[in-house]
């Protein structure tokens, strides 16, 4: 469990597979990528995916270079060029069409304009505040945890992601925002039409039907909002219909439709994977589950394990940056309009950084280093509150539960096929209380 | 109301003295408003992100005080750069009392 083994680190393996051959739009690579970002790292760190149609970035110092200058590498234009790529004009119609309008995330806009509405933001999720909601984010998880025990007691499978993870981040993001009626599968089928957008592996059926779930989801946030603009209620959809920002102006409507719609999706679906990858690792790797047995009672450990866990396996893998000028990066001489994925995954799995990458190490002293929350001005702006969830969720769920298994063969995992992150479908488990 | 004389040593060793930092708006703010190396705040004053750490001048610490214990928690991801006068200085508060503070910026990563 240390680092020290120098030179006797597990490999991440090099593939047998030419660089060239390989994509990250092939579901199996997707699956299981650490060979294809190590060999980038070594061979060819700002990489083209013929496939994709995109540079990807994949060694750790290339990916801070890029997320710390936003206006050469822009947000704005890399998330653009991939949202309902390749379907983008028949997308925006059908939302316009049935879904109140076509609203552009505000979150995804370069500096200037970015800055006055992340500002806004800022101030939702700071870590103090989040540390108060630690009593009622425990409520729902050991709720949760007692239903999952009592079901596996009666000796059945239990689903780790479907019944654990996902209504778990629903339930508490639902909470925050004031939506105190949903619908847990209507909410997770919202994450996933969203979600797919930038995923990069929607066909055009597909994004029918992902057209349709998030006109269901924008008439839904729209309807919340207008139960708000008369009467404010103490949650975070009044304050956002409400808000005043530093600059004195008001949030325009489809700035707060799209803020809403990514407070919904964003506060679920990446922490829904990061718990799912906790149950995972949990019943694959015996040495995590006994460092983690030893460090519940320690809420130093505690941190370390969570921050560890994102760094080795982090939720959100690829985003999209495209150049605004032509720029030299690690070596490589990119043009204007690049279009680059920047592989945070690869990143956390930088062995220049992380000695050792694919151990599971609590004692590293650059533990926050990793790069799963991104860096500079789009960093995750609910770092604090996916930490306290994780966190949470791993301390009750070593509290109560044992013998935590896979209840089919691990290479039945299955991910869901998207660029942007690595999330388990589905995650069948066993196990007993404690 | 007048504002407080603030000094930040970057890593370059160039002394950034601000003379007018308004009271009430923590450090990282002042710092980061006026370009100085090394004060990132990404997370926005969060206290969740450690791009804003300084060790705080020995004649100062006792005014500053030490960090809570949420702050403590952030510090800890940076363990190879704490030091025993580390603070977040998104957390340090500017009062009248700071008048002449004298922080220096941790190293980067």
């Amino acid at each position: 469990m240390d680092s020290k083994q120098a030179g006797h680190c597990p490999v991440t393996g090099h593939g047998q597979t030419p660089l060239a051959d390989m994509t990250l739009s092939n579901p199996k690579i997707g699956a299981q990528p650490n060979a294809y970002y190590q060999a980038m790292r070594v061979e060819d760190p700002v990489h083209y995916d013929e496939k994709l149609g995109m540079w990807l970035v994949s060694r750790y110092d290339d990916i801070v270079t890029v997320l710390r200058d936003p206006l050469t590498y822009s947000d704005k234009h890399g998330y653009a060029a991939q949202y309902a790529s390749g379907f983008f004009q028949e997308f925006k119609a059908i939302l316009e069409r049935d879904g109140g309008g076509f609203f552009p995330d505000a979150i995804k806009d370069d500096p200037p304009a970015h800055t006055r509405v992340r500002r806004l933001l800022d101030k939702a999720f700071t870590a103090h505040r989040v540390a108060t909601l630690e009593p009622g984010i425990t409520a729902i998880i050991t709720r949760l945890i007692e239903q999952l025990a009592d079901k596996a007691a009666n000796g059945q499978v239990v689903d780790g992601v479907n019944d654990f993870a996902i209504p778990l981040t629903i339930s508490v993001i639902c909470e925050q925002l004031g939506i105190s009626q949903f619908n847990s599968g209507k909410i997770q089928r919202w994450s996933s039409a969203v979600t797919a957008q930038i995923g990069r592996m929607q066909n055009r059926e597909q994004m029918l039907d992902n057209a349709a779930q998030i006109c269901d989801l924008q008439n839904f946030i729209i309807a919340e909002m207008k139960a708000r603009e008369t009467e404010p209620r103490e949650d975070m959809i009044s304050d956002l219909v409400h808000a005043t920002l530093d600059d004195g102006s008001k949030l325009t409507f489809a700035e707060a439709v799209s803020l809403i719609r990514a407070l919904i999706i964003a506060g679920n679906d990446t922490t829904a994977t990061a718990i799912g990858n906790l149950l995972f690792v949990l019943a694959t790797r015996p040495e995590v589950a006994t460092a983690l047995q030893a460090s519940v009672d320690d809420e130093r450990l505690m941190n370390r394990f969570v921050e560890e866990l994102l760094r080795i396996e982090p939720p959100v893998r690829g985003l999209a940056k495209m150049t605004t000028r032509e720029i030299e990066l690690g070596g490589r001489l990119l043009p204007k309009d690049a279009h680059l994925l920047v592989l945070y995954a690869s990143g956390n799995d930088d062995e220049t950084q992380f000695t050792c990458p694919r151990n599971f190490d609590l004692n590293r002293s650059n533990i926050g280093k990793h790069v799963a929350f991104g860096v500079g001005v789009h960093r995750c702006v609910g770092a604090s509150l996916s930490r306290m969830e994780i966190k949470v969720a791993a301390r009750e769920v070593v509290r109560r539960l044992a013998d935590i298994k896979l209840a089919v063969p691990v290479e039945q995992i299955r991910y869901q096929p998207t660029v942007a992150v690595r999330s388990i479908e589905r995650l069948p488990l066993t196990f007993t209380r404690r | 109301m007048r504002g407080i004389r603030v000094v930040l040593i970057q890593n370059d060793g160039v002394a950034r003295t601000i003379d007018n930092a308004a009271i009430g708006v923590s450090l990282m703010e002042v710092g980061r408003a006026e370009g100085v190396d090394g004060i990132l705040g990404d997370c926005g004053g969060g206290c969740s992100c450690a791009t804003c750490h300084v060790y705080v001048d020995a004649e100062w610490q006792q005014r500053v005080g030490p960090p809570d214990d949420v702050e403590i928690a952030t510090l800890d991801m940076v363990s190879h750069l704490q030091q025993s006068n580390s603070r977040l200085c998104c957390q340090i508060v500017l009062t009248p009392e700071l008048d002449g503070l004298k922080v220096t910026v941790a190293p980067a990563e």
